[in-house]
């Protein structure tokens, strides 16, 4: 029997297969995960679930007959475990993984925002509002996105979202200082658009949101591809210094590492231009003059890297977010801490505004891309926020 | 010899060791003509040249690893580093189909390929001609012994070296990838000749050096009760770097480190069976700095196929060691009392990890030693290991002192023969071993 003092949580997924967030996430809740050196037990029991697509490799099942919770045919009567009122305690929603058709600017049409409204449909029909975790971006589409995090506010329920690439373990552990005057970033990513560059660009937000003043939202963005690309270096609208920098933080292989392991000097042999399949840039111009620049490196390299320059330190500041290897994938055990946390204490460790603006950031940029790579205007993500004061990420130090 | 990068990063002098090997000239290269070339030339002469003494130069192969790292640099902090030493002969004792070192003579005009070990440190000439030596025996084909060790040539490497050395009358600093010796015996007389000769001499894992998660170090003067590992690989080969690992961060404890006083060997299910036991006074460690080193570890199997993430159960444990190099359990005691335990889990984990008990600290002291994830992958756990030969080569000053691996290489002796032994208890005056680190943290950190 769930002891009385213990939270309930919901999940409401799309889909969840062995390789799904649902299920890395899950696990996390339901088996317990390594903390500083400990085998953790949240004093959580996941009670209920609402599962939109379930093909053949469906775990959710086997979960549900392992673990003991019930899987309801709506995401309402998983948030009331099937009775008439709200019945759980918090909820996650993972709207990552499974079938879902793509849009004209190549995003997965994921249903988060849905979900997210029917949530909240419970929320006030039942009078009470918990807290929630998003998984990734909050919406393919920024109006929506916006919406999500009203809805947050007007209800006063604690909102926590994103990415587990600015929570997870750092090499080294780098945490750029609290106000610092960072001159200039670049973000090194790969994987396919709408998926991983999402990942990409909230690395990087976590970084440059410290920076003096606080976030101040993003005036202009653009996205460019191919040799446009290394154009753009060459006129220095991006900096080859700092791709140097996160460069040195790869430990990925590809090209001659991979036909004789020899090390490979990516930034000055050469070989990075040839490597790379078809580079994009995402230029990214903040409101206070601030530039920064993602650039998704596909053949070139397997790992997420950033570099900045801060006025007040001598040396190019550099780290690789790591991405601890399957099947643990640790990653996300750091991010469902954060959940936890959240759940535990009622607040959310770090501002739901910096995934607002970075979901806002990938839609323009990716229609920057369908209409021609034009430079556009965006005072619509005039997203302002205080970065966290202490760091977030797994091993960061005292 | 053309002088290449000054410790610049390569974007300051945008500038590698091949463009300068092409030909262009390193004063030009550096933009220091015009007035600053007699600098330049006095570089030239300062840059020292290396030796590297390789059992095999196969792509993945300690030696490739290593010696090219020297040769093409690497990524430190947030740069390229290219070292100010030169790697300028190779002796390579075997040639398998796939060997790179001929390929990279070639690619490198000044590398050249001597067929001893005494031409390789002479570059052909009757006197020791190089500033320092890379010995690298690690990887090839060399036969096993009764005990399970492999035969590597690194004491008959040290030995030709040395009566280089004593024939120039002059030594210089050496380094020796992992343990000294599978012999005991040898290992000693090496570290006494270094001693005779008053060469700068370090040796070991690159475990020590690595990076750490969390990124950090054994308190400096902490009181350490015992301490445990949880490591991969078979013996003579993978205990080395376990035992590394964790000597690096008990040689920190008050009283520096004392030696070893006796050793078990456990296989199979006899580790199991210790574990049972429930704590060192009564034959196993720990549970909870067993558990720390689970929980550090990156790379948990997971009990079933449907689960990406469990904590094992103790049949899950039995179930997934089953496979593979068999379970091995080193328990050793230091002369301080200093308890230890060393674990080989083949099929559990794929990392290394290491928990201390501290007194009157009521959690352990626990880490990962990161070493990324397989072979699509750099092994940049290199890196921190070449760094510090080249800062030896440069300032004849080793990072660590060599008896850290003089002890594990007689602490791996040890445990196989106790294992070989039929499992018995050794007593080990040999390892009465005493000696003091700096203070300062060796591993990478930045």
């Amino acid at each position: 029997m769930p002891d009385a003092q213990r939270k309930k949580l919901a999940i409401i997924t799309t889909f969840w297969d062995w390789r799904s967030h649902a299920n890395h996430m899950s696990e996390r809740f339901l088996n317990g995960y390594p903390r500083d050196g400990k085998w953790h037990r949240p004093e959580i029991d996941v009670v209920s679930a609402y599962v939109d697509q379930r093909p053949e490799t469906d775990l959710s099942g086997d979960k549900a007959d392992r673990h003991g919770f019930v899987i309801y045919p709506t995401i309402a009567d998983a948030l009331r475990q099937g009775t008439d009122k709200l019945a759980v305690d918090a909820v996650l929603l993972i709207g990552e993984h499974g079938d879902y058709p793509d849009n004209e600017k190549s995003q997965k049409l994921y249903p988060r925002y849905e979900f997210f409204e029917q949530i909240v449909d419970v929320f006030r029909k039942d009078g009470r509002a918990l807290p929630v975790f998003n998984d990734k971006h909050l919406s393919y589409s920024f109006t929506k996105a916006q919406r999500m995090v009203e809805a947050s506010r007007e209800l006063n329920f604690p909102f926590l979202a994103g990415s587990s690439l600015p929570v997870t373990f750092r090499i080294p552990p780098v945490e750029l200082p609290l106000n610092c005057r960072i001159e200039d970033a670049l973000m090194i990513g790969i994987g396919s658009s709408d998926a991983m560059d999402f990942h990409a660009l909230e690395a990087m937000q976590c970084m440059v949101e410290r920076r003096r003043g606080g976030e101040t939202g993003v005036k202009a963005v653009q996205l460019i591809e191919g040799d446009e690309v290394w154009q753009a270096g060459r006129e220095g609208r991006w900096s080859r210094r700092l791709l140097e920098g996160a460069l040195a933080r790869s430990d990925s292989r590809s090209g001659i590492g991979l036909s004789d392991g020899r090390p490979q000097d990516l930034a000055h042999s050469g070989e990075l231009e040839e490597l790379v399949e078809n580079p994009a840039a995402y230029l990214i111009e903040y409101n206070d003059g601030f530039r920064a620049t993602l650039l998704m490196l596909n053949g070139a390299v397997q790992d997420f890297t950033f570099a900045a320059r801060v006025r007040e330190l001598s040396k190019v500041q550099s780290v690789q977010f790591l991405l601890p290897p399957q099947p643990n994938v640790t990653y996300s055990a750091c991010l469902m801490g954060k959940v936890e946390e959240m759940i535990v204490t009622g607040q959310a460790p770090f501002p739901v505004e910096r995934t607002l603006l970075v979901s806002g950031m990938l839609e323009r940029c990716l229609e920057s891309r369908i209409g021609g790579h034009q430079r556009l205007m965006t005072p619509e993500l005039n997203v302002s926020y205080r970065a966290p004061r202490g760091s977030q990420f797994c091993d960061a130090l005292g | 010899m053309a002088d290449k990068t000054s410790r610049l990063t390569a974007s300051e002098v945008n500038i590698s060791r091949r463009g300068v090997l092409a030909g262009v000239p390193a004063a030009v290269a550096l933009g220091l003509a015009g007035g600053s070339t007699s600098r330049g030339d006095r570089q030239v002469e300062r840059r020292p040249r290396v030796a590297a003494l390789v059992s095999e130069y196969r792509k993945y192969s300690h030696g490739q690893n290593i010696v090219d790292r020297f040769l093409e640099g690497y990524g430190w902090e947030s740069g390229w580093h290219y070292p100010q030493v030169d790697i300028v002969s190779l002796y390579v004792d075997q040639f398998p189909e796939s060997d790179l070192s001929r390929e990279r003579v070639a690619r490198y005009p000044d590398l050249n390929l001597y067929p001893t070990v005494t031409e390789a440190l002479t570059l052909g000439g009757n006197q020791l001609a190089v500033d320092g030596v890379l010995l690298i025996g690690e990887h090839g084909q060399y036969p096993k012994n009764e005990k399970g060790q492999t035969l590597y040539p690194r004491y008959e490497f040290f030995q030709e070296t040395a009566d280089v050395f004593r024939s120039s009358g002059r030594s210089v600093p050496v380094f020796c990838d992992k343990h000294l010796s599978w012999n005991w015996d040898w290992a000693q007389e090496m570290v006494k000749t270094s001693h005779e000769l008053g060469f700068p001499m370090f040796a070991g894992s690159s475990l020590p050096v690595c990076r750490r998660i969390p990124s950090i170090d054994m308190p400096w003067g902490a009181d350490i009760e015992e301490i445990v590992s949880v490591g991969v690989g078979g013996i003579d080969s993978y205990d080395i770097h376990s035992l590394e690992g964790m000597q690096c961060l008990a040689e920190r404890r008050r009283g520096g480190e004392t030696g070893v006083v006796w050793i078990q060997a456990l296989r199979g299910d006899r580790v199991w069976e210790a574990m049972d036991a429930g704590s060192w006074e009564d034959g196993g460690w720990d549970p909870a700095l067993f558990e720390a080193c689970l929980c550090r570890s990156q790379s948990l199997t997971p009990a079933d196929k449907n689960s990406r993430h469990t904590y094992p159960s103790r049949d899950d444990l039995a179930r997934l060691t089953s496979k593979g190099n068999p379970l091995v359990a080193y328990r050793f005691e230091y002369a301080d009392g200093l308890r230890a335990t060393m674990l080989l889990t083949e099929g559990l984990v794929r990392d290394i990890t290491v928990a201390a008990r501290l007194k009157n600290q009521r959690e352990p002291f626990s880490l990962l030693f990161y070493l990324g994830s397989g072979h699509e992958m750099q092994p940049n756990f290199f890196n921190p290991l070449s760094h510090h030969m080249e800062n030896m080569i440069l300032t004849g000053r080793p990072p660590y002192p060599v008896e850290r691996t003089l002890l594990t290489t007689g602490l791996t002796a040890a445990g196989v023969e106790s294992l070989w032994l039929g499992e018995q208890r050794l007593e080990t005056p040999h390892l009465a071993i005493q000696y003091h680190p700096n203070k300062e943290s060796t591993f990478r950190r930045t």
